[in-house]
Formats: structure tokens, C-alpha cells, sequence
């Protein structure tokens, strides 16, 4: 009796091992973690027919990332695409990512500039875990027919258009609020004490502005049709939200703060427990030539690390781009240094408090 | 209980108990492995207090830290009184309906109907929730119907508040309700109800005193499922709540997904665990219900 | 002026579609009267039922409790209490809060309602089985718990739909006389539909019976079984051989060619013509059976013939008979006395009977 009761238990655990094993990677498959546009299903085909490998995509977005790594401990992917502030703390904190090695990558085709800085900002233990891909920034999103006095983050809570903004509850309205009231709070993060004070002045600032918000955003998709209908002339959000509206309502465009758009660049790392690094560096050398990486810029809407890769973009974005982008304001760009353990934690707190405010 | 007490009985009754053993395995295996481990882990997990980087002590500080802010437990409460009140609005709008489909209509278009109540649950939730954003919004069906009446003569906000959101959750949860409601009246005697008029009552006095508590389990059945799912609905307090709206599962998902604070989020979980259970035992105490007779 | 019956029925009508349930119904109960309905299923019987008590709407015709008319009063309020077909107990209730259910609706005090419901109870012998629940009480009990749940608000009327019909025949017969004895006690007016002619015999002091929409007779339990005035009340009530036959010739007698061959002589019936066919009914009990064949077997109203089969049933034992001349079986009652008790199968036999027992009618046109 007690040998049929094993016998079952063996059974379970033979049926239970089977099922892991077909759940695991094939060998010639690239299971790719990134945010949507930036694997156009053209650039996959062609990937796919140059070196046999498949490529299986799953969008997401930084938090959803690190959480999906975290959960399998850096399992279940060969390459992600997180931004490069969020690299160096979740791998402090959590291990989920392997170094890289760069003499897998054609650094000949990146921005040396791009470069440089991300290896800088993903820098742990001396080694290197992050290269550049897409950059792009967080600013305003103006209908300047109705809004056109809104140039910094802090006019859209100057009263003259109450009930007609909106913004997303997330950290870059922190961090956005703070440079226009003056502070830096890039500055303060590596002192906890000092970012909370700059956190404190802006929920204050912000709890106040809450009754001439419309609505905090969540989607994209959202914010895009409330504009777009005129129920919001003025908001704070991504550059290809104000460029894809620009299309529509020439009224409507992405204007860099006057206090500095916030700039982020979203980059190639490796999972911990990848297992095809060779078909990653792949993927990396091939989206980085400057035919491909246009083909990405025009799905995603946002530019490359890419050298060259410009001369390929259409011209309406370029013309965009520009328009919302002077030389002093690519200058003024603020871009996010690295995110430091256990900041989310606080920032999160802020973001409750204002919700839960009113 | 007696498993021990096996040596003083035959080696008929102990074959019979193993046989039940492994007729019940796969059960307690699913039951062990999805849902009892998990949890324990999850209970581990909330125990863990974070230190610094990879550094953590075993404490109750996530959920001292709960009672002691209190945007988390008025949320907490806030979520389960709106779920509380979509639970109700949600039975007083299915009960008429369910005991129509039931009892005043018969055949094909019984069918119909029935189906007819099916059909928002053939596309997806977000999309039905969108589907309320497009009518209450700002430049909405309502708002442009109203101004078009001229009833009102500018555009008005209807999305954003709690009340678009107890709108929202009813809708969601209307099926869940309808379906437990019209088995159990289905087996309602349609003579206990003439009986109930022959002998004096009025529609009220028969609703009260037959209708209703022949109903009681379906609408304990139904009332669980919709509160259970109603606390654990995520999307549309999201998309239909206003600016001020929080809601505890959706602190839950921020505390793991957005602040990499697991151990916080699975104590929440607990306490919002700890909530449901207390809310459903409460309830079946009120109506004097099990939960195994409302399960039959 | 006489007090008005209890209930008094004016040419009730009711149609469903293009169908007639109900078609032009007449008749009244006297006060404190056991009064049944009797039909096949499908007779409409229900239909009216539900009429008088108000579940339904007559299309014309008028109903009158007490000498008021319930046209267009909801069931609550009109004074007829209804012991249903499956007696419709309240499941949740406990037996005392079935019996108060309609005492509640009142609005009378609750010391007055436990203590009317227990002196409910005490009449209809269940007294303190009050906290039971009704799923712990017998058939009978049941039974008993339904009419007491009507009887405790005095109705002016009682209405039965065949309650007698989901028990076992043991306990029908048994109820069939505490209904009676019930009745007779409470003096309430009885109004008792039932497709089972026993039922309405044994209980009633009088029966309608129903066929198609229509009354085909009232009168008594004796007038319905000894002087049937329709073919469909002779065939109906009790047990009757029957042909098919014509009139072969009108008198003082009137003689009847049956269907098989052989003659049949009944009592003079107005009406009837030379030639006309009709349906001729004989009761079993109504024929003399004994032993051998007769010289005078060729007698007006008398055959000779084999027995085919014995069907005993104690007091209702059934010989069944197949005549020489042919003509089908005829079924006699069996005394089971003298020295018929040892007839066998196979015996010759000699029938014979009076012409007061033959019954003609004349038959459906298109027959």
C-alpha cells in the first residue's frame, strides 16, 4: 500500500518535471521583455529570416519588468529593456541582471555620448550592465490654441486652467513639479532626508493644484482621447503623446519645459538566468543599425541611440521633434540618474497622500 | 482526527481509508499547492522586514505600519464599504430581473433573456469599462444627450467620482447575481406564491415571507461571489474612479509591482484577506445561513 | 328572502386564445355544503377553480361570495381559502407560522394569533405540533396543516384542488372519510374539484360533472350514478358496459339493436326515433348472473355465454362474460355469497336484467 501511495508521488512529480521542461526555451529562441513599438513586427520578420532565430516578444513597462525578473529571480527572458535608471538598484537590491560583455556589441553603432553615460549609470562592481536603445522625454503635451501660456510644469497649476489639466500620478510628476519649484531633486537622491523635505513641498503644491485637475491619467490611450476631444488642453506627459496628437490638431504639440524636460533612456540588460546571451547581443547589433533603428523610431515614435540612424526618420517627426526641441532645450534636458534602493517606497507614500487628499 | 486510531481497526477499513486517500489526492494536491502554499509563503514573505539592500528581520512592522498610516486602512475600509454598497445595489437591480426571467416568462424567450444578461460577459472587462468611460465622460453620450434635451446647457463631468464606480462594479457583477438568483427561483413553487396571495398577502407580505426566504441561499451564494469580486476588482475602480479614489488591491499591485515592496504587499494581502472573511462571516451570521447550505 | 348561497356562479366564460376552458357555468352552493366538481383532466375544472378564487379573470359571466361579486378582486381579497394540489406548505415556515401566515397578514396581535393557532390545531387533532417543521409531518398530517392554514381564517369558502391526489391510495381512503367527518364538523362550505369519481361520491352532497368546458349534470351522488342524464355521466361516473346500437323500435318499451347482434330493453325514453343511434349503458351490478344455460335463454333482455376470466377483488369482484352470440365481453358484478364463490373459467352462465337498468342516449351526431 504504502509503495503505491510513492508510486503516485513519483508519477506527480515525473508529470510535474515534464511540464517544466516544455515550458523552458528552445535553443534557438530570443524571448525578448520591452515596451510595445519597440519590436515592430517587420523588424522581427527580418531578424527571424537573417539568423533562424525566433523571437518572442512580451511588452511591459520598467515596474512590470523588474517585478517579472524579481519573481523568477532574472528567469524567463533573454533580453530587457528597462530604462537605465532602474538597472544599477534593482541589481544592488535583487541580482536579476548578468553583466554584459561588450565586446559582443558593435559599440560603433551607438551615440559614443548615449553610450558612455548609460555604461556609466549602470556601472556596478565595476562591471557593466546596460547598454542605450531608445531615448525620449517627459515634459508637456499643450493645445496651444487654449493653453498657450503653459511652458513650465508649475503653470499647469497657475488657476487659468482649472478643470483642464491632467497628469499622470507617477514619479515624473514628482520630479517634473520639483525642478519647476526650483529644487533638484536628482540632486537630493542619494540623500533620503533631504529628497523627502523636496517630496513634501511638492505633494503640498500639488494637493493644492488637485481641484484644477481633471483627471490623473493612466493610459496612454486615455490621455490621448481627452485631448483630442477638448476636454484637457494642457497636460504633463511622454513627447510621442504630443507628436502623435500634432498629427491630428496642429494646435497640439510637445513643448520642453522651461525648467527642463525630464529624459529618459530605455536600454538593452541581460536577466540573470537568460538563457541565449547569444541571440540577445544579436538582437542588440541588429535593431542598433541605423535602417532598423528608423524603422523602430517611426513605430515608437521616440529616437535611438542609433549613430546615423536620423538620416532614415521621416521628416514630419524630425520636423516635430525640432519644433519642440531648440538646441537650449535638448541642452536643458534633465535625465534620470540612477534610481537608488528603496526610493519607490517613498515616492510612493507622496503619490498616496495626494490621491488620498480632497 | 482518528487517523492514528487505525491499528485496533481491520485491514479492511484501512485499505478503504487509503483508497479515499488517493480519490482525494488530486484535490489536496491542487488545493496544497495552489492556494495553501502560496499562502503560507505570502504569510512568511509579510513577516520579513526590510533592513536595507538584501538585509531583512523577521517583525510585524508591515503591518503596524497599516494601522498606523492612515491612508491604508481608511482605504481598506473605504473599498470594503463600496463594496459592500455595489454588493446591495447589485441585488436590489438582479433580484427583479432574475425573478422575472424565473417566474413571469416561459420557453424560447426565457432563453433569450437569459442569454441577453450573458452577453456584456462576451467582451472583455476592460472593454466594458470602457464602454462606460465613453458614456460618462465629460464629452460623453449622457453629457451630449442632456445638452442636446437641453436640460443642461454646458458639458457635465459624470466619470470620476465613486458613483461611476458603483456603477462600473454593478454592471461587472451583475451576471454573478442574476445566475444564482434565477436557480434558486427557478425552484420556487409557483403555488407557494398564490398560496401566499390566497391566504391574505399582499406582493409585499409574499416577497417577504416566501419569496425572499425561499431566495436566501441564492442570494447569500450570490452575494459572496459578487462582494468577493467586487474587493478584488482592480480595473474599474481604476479606470472609472476619480482623482481621490484609492483602492486597497490596487495599493496591493503598487506595493509589489511599482515599489518592489513585497513584503508590505503581501501583508496587505493578509489584511485584506483577514476583511473578506470577516465581512462573509458576518454576513451569513445576519441571514443565518451556512456556507454549506448556500453552496447546494 | 333566502340568505345568499355561499357561492353562486352566472354564466362563466373563459377562453384561452380560441379556446374555450370554461363556457357558460352556472350554479350555486347552498351554505355549509360539500359541493364537487368532477371531470376529466383538461375539463376546465381547474380553469374555474382559479377563477373563483381569483387567480384569473372571467371573460364574462359573474361569481358571487356571499352574495358579492369577486370580479376583479386580487386573491387576498376575496373570501375564498384554497387548499392547493400539493398543498403549497409554506418549507421555511415551521407548522404554527404556516397556520398564523394569513392570521399575520390581518394584523392581529400575536398572543391572539398563537392562541387561535392552537386551537386550529386542536380541530384538525395536531395539537402541539406547532414548532415542527412541515418536512417532519406525515401525508395525512400535512393535508391536515393545509386546510387548517385556510380554516383558521374563517373563509366564507373552501376551495380543494384534488388535494388527495399525490397520496397513496391507503391513506386517500382514509382521508377521504376525515374530510367528510372534517366538513361535517366545521360546517364550512366545501368546494372540491377531483377527476375521481370515489372522491366525489363518497364526500359530496353534491356533484357537478364537468366535460369539455361544460356542466353535464349536478345533482347527487345517487342522481349522477342511478339517473345519469347525458351519455358522458353514464360513462363517466361508476362503471357501465357499453355499446354502440340504433333504436329499433319506440313504446311503452324502448328496444335497442346493439352492436354484436342482440337486443336490449329499456324504460321509455322521450326524444328517441326509430333508426337513431345511441350509446346503451348497463351496469355490472345491475345483471343477474347464475349457473347453466336456460332454456330460456333467448328471453328479452337475458343472454347465455361462457365465463371468460374472474377478477377478484374481495367486495368488487368482476366475472368477465363472453355471450354465445357473440357482441364483445360483458363484465358482471360477483356476489360473494352462495354458491357463486366457486364459478371458474370456462363455466356457461346465464345473464339476465331488468329494463329499468338499460340506459340509451342518443349518440353524437357524427358518430
Amino acid at each position: 500500500m504504502r509503495n503505491e501511495l510513492l508510486r503516485t508521488a513519483a508519477v506527480s512529480a515525473v508529470l510535474v518535471a515534464t511540464m517544466a521542461v516544455f515550458s523552458a526555451a528552445q535553443a534557438a529562441e530570443l524571448r525578448l521583455l520591452t515596451w510595445s513599438g519597440y519590436a515592430p513586427d517587420d523588424v522581427v520578420a527580418q531578424f527571424e529570416a537573417e539568423t533562424g532565430i525566433d523571437v518572442e516578444v512580451t511588452f511591459s513597462n520598467n515596474e512590470e519588468m523588474i517585478s517579472k525578473l524579481r519573481a523568477t529571480r532574472g528567469a524567463g527572458f533573454d533580453l530587457a529593456q528597462p530604462s537605465q535608471d532602474r538597472i544599477e538598484g534593482p541589481q544592488v537590491e535583487f541580482e536579476i541582471y548578468k553583466p554584459i560583455d561588450l565586446s559582443q556589441i558593435d559599440t560603433s553603432l551607438f551615440i559614443p555620448s548615449l553610450l558612455e553615460a548609460t555604461k556609466g549609470n549602470t556601472t556596478v562592481d565595476g562591471q557593466v550592465y546596460g547598454v542605450p536603445h531608445v531615448w525620449g522625454t517627459s515634459g508637456l503635451v499643450v493645445d496651444r490654441a487654449n493653453a498657450g501660456d503653459v511652458a513650465d510644469y508649475g503653470d499647469l497649476c497657475n488657476g487659468s486652467h482649472a478643470g483642464k489639466v491632467s497628469m499622470r500620478l507617477k514619479r515624473p510628476v514628482l520630479i517634473g513639479f520639483a525642478f519647476s519649484m526650483g529644487m533638484d531633486p536628482f540632486a537630493a537622491y542619494s540623500d533620503p532626508a533631504e529628497y523627502e523635505q523636496i517630496l513634501n513641498k511638492v505633494a503640498e503644491s500639488l494637493i493644492a493644484c488637485k481641484a484644477d485637475v481633471k483627471a490623473f491619467w493612466e493610459g496612454g490611450d486615455q490621455l490621448i482621447s481627452s485631448i483630442s476631444t477638448g476636454e484637457v488642453t494642457a497636460a504633463m506627459a511622454w513627447d510621442t503623446g504630443g507628436w502623435k496628437l500634432n498629427n491630428e490638431n496642429p494646435d497640439v504639440t510637445f513643448v520642453a519645459p522651461s525648467s527642463g524636460a525630464l529624459g529618459w533612456v530605455d536600454s538593452f540588460v541581460l536577466p540573470a538566468r537568460g538563457e541565449n546571451d547569444e541571440a540577445a547581443y544579436k538582437w542588440i547589433n541588429f535593431v542598433m543599425q541605423p535602417e532598423i533603428a528608423a524603422k523602430i523610431t517611426g513605430a515608437a515614435g521616440n529616437f535611438t541611440a542609433s549613430q546615423g540612424a536620423d538620416a532614415f526618420v521621416s521628416d514630419t517627426l524630425k520636423a516635430q521633434f525640432n519644433d519642440s526641441f531648440p538646441q537650449e532645450a535638448i541642452d536643458n534636458i534633465n535625465w534620470y540618474p540612477p534610481v537608488p534602493a528603496g526610493l519607490e517606497d517613498l515616492e510612493g507614500r507622496v503619490l498616496d497622500r495626494i490621491r488620498a487628499s480632497g | 482526527m482518528s487517523v492514528a486510531a487505525l491499528p485496533s481497526e481491520g485491514a479492511g477499513r484501512a485499505g478503504l481509508r487509503l483508497s479515499l486517500i488517493l480519490l482525494l489526492a488530486p484535490a489536496l494536491l491542487w488545493l496544497g499547492l495552489l492556494i495553501i502554499l502560496p499562502h503560507i509563503q505570502l504569510l512568511a514573505l509579510s513577516l520579513k522586514v526590510k533592513l536595507g539592500p538584501r538585509l531583512y528581520e523577521t517583525g510585524l512592522t508591515n503591518y503596524t505600519e497599516f494601522f498606523a498610516e492612515s491612508i491604508y486602512w481608511s482605504t481598506l475600509i473605504r473599498t470594503a464599504f463600496i463594496s459592500i454598497a455595489a454588493t446591495a445595489l447589485t441585488l436590489l437591480i438582479a433580484f427583479p430581473v432574475a425573478y422575472y426571467i424565473a417566474k413571469m416568462i416561459r420557453g424560447r424567450r426565457k432563453n433569450l433573456l437569459f442569454v441577453l444578461a450573458l452577453l456584456p460577459f462576451w467582451v472583455s472587462e476592460l472593454i466594458r469599462t470602457l464602454g462606460w468611460i465613453i458614456i460618462l465622460r465629460e464629452t460623453g453620450l449622457i453629457s451630449l444627450g442632456l445638452q442636446w434635451l437641453g436640460l443642461i446647457d454646458q458639458p457635465v463631468e459624470l466619470l470620476g467620482n465613486d458613483a461611476a464606480i458603483l456603477v462600473g462594479l454593478v454592471y461587472t457583477s451583475m451576471l454573478f447575481m442574476v445566475v444564482p438568483l434565477v436557480t434558486v427561483l427557478d425552484s420556487l413553487d409557483d403555488t407557494l406564491v398564490e398560496a401566499g396571495y390566497d391566504l391574505g398577502g399582499n406582493g409585499f407580505a409574499v416577497l417577504r415571507e416566501i419569496i425572499i426566504p425561499h431566495a436566501m441561499p441564492g442570494i447569500v451564494a450570490g452575494c459572496i461571489i459578487v462582494f468577493m469580486l467586487t474587493l478584488g476588482n482592480i480595473l474599474t475602480p481604476a479606470l472609472l474612479g476619480g482623482k481621490n479614489s484609492l483602492w486597497f488591491t490596487d495599493q496591493i499591485f503598487q506595493k509589489f509591482i511599482v515599489r518592489f515592496n513585497w513584503e508590505q504587499g503581501a501583508a496587505f494581502g493578509f489584511l485584506l484577506l483577514i476583511v473578506s472573511s470577516l465581512v462573509v462571516w458576518i454576513g451569513l451570521k445576519i441571514t443565518r445561513q451556512s456556507l454549506a447550505s448556500t453552496m447546494t | 328572502m333566502s340568505p345568499a348561497p355561499d357561492l353562486d356562479i352566472r354564466g362563466l366564460v373563459k377562453r384561452f386564445g380560441r379556446f374555450t376552458a370554461v363556457e357558460d357555468v352556472t350554479f350555486t352552493v347552498p351554505e355549509g355544503s360539500f359541493f364537487s366538481i368532477l371531470g376529466p383532466s383538461g375539463c376546465g375544472k381547474t380553469t374555474l377553480m382559479r377563477m373563483i378564487a381569483g387567480f384569473s379573470r372571467p371573460d364574462s359571466g359573474d361569481i358571487l361570495i356571499k352574495g358579492n361579486s369577486t370580479i376583479g378582486l386580487p386573491p387576498n381579497r376575496v373570501a375564498a381559502n384554497m387548499v392547493f394540489q400539493h398543498l403549497a406548505l409554506f418549507p421555511t415556515m415551521s407548522v404554527a407560522e404556516n397556520i398564523g401566515y394569513g392570521l399575520r397578514r390581518r394584523g392581529h396581535s400575536k398572543s391572539e394569533i398563537a392562541e387561535r393557532v392552537e386551537r386550529m390545531l386542536e380541530r384538525v387533532d395536531l395539537a402541539g405540533s406547532g414548532p415542527k417543521q412541515i418536512n417532519q409531518l406525515s401525508g395525512g398530517q400535512k393535508q391536515r396543516v393545509a386546510i387548517a392554514r385556510c380554516l383558521v381564517l374563517e373563509p366564507a369558502l373552501l376551495l380543494l384542488d384534488e388535494p388527495l391526489g399525490a397520496l397513496d391510495l391507503k391513506l386517500r381512503e382514509q382521508m377521504k372519510v376525515e374530510l367528510k367527518q372534517l366538513q361535517a364538523k366545521l360546517g364550512t362550505t366545501f368546494v372540491y374539484i377531483t377527476h375521481d369519481q370515489s372522491e366525489a361520491l363518497v364526500m359530496s352532497d353534491q356533484v357537478a360533472v364537468m366535460n369539455a368546458g361544460r356542466f353535464e349534470q349536478i345533482g347527487t351522488p345517487q342522481d349522477l350514478y342511478y339517473r345519469p342524464l347525458t351519455a358522458f355521466v353514464a360513462g363517466f361516473v361508476g362503471n357501465s358496459n357499453r355499446w354502440r346500437g340504433t333504436v329499433s323500435a319506440v313504446g311503452a318499451q324502448t328496444r335497442y339493436a346493439a352492436e354484436g347482434g342482440f337486443e336490449l330493453i329499456g324504460q321509455a325514453v322521450s326524444g328517441l326515433s326509430v333508426g337513431q343511434p345511441v350509446d346503451l349503458f348497463l351496469r355490472p351490478e345491475a345483471i343477474t348472473l347464475s349457473r347453466g344455460t336456460d332454456p330460456e335463454a333467448a328471453a328479452a333482455n337475458a343472454l347465455v355465454g361462457n365465463v371468460q376470466s374472474l377478477l377478484f377483488d374481495g367486495g368488487n369482484s368482476m366475472a368477465i362474460v363472453a355471450p354465445d352470440r357473440g357482441g364483445g365481453s360483458i363484465t358482471v358484478a360477483l356476489p360473494q355469497t352462495g354458491d357463486l364463490a366457486d364459478l371458474t373459467p370456462g363455466e356457461p352462465v346465464r345473464l339476465s336484467w331488468s329494463a329499468e337498468q338499460v340506459t340509451g342516449f342518443a349518440a353524437a351526431s357524427a358518430a
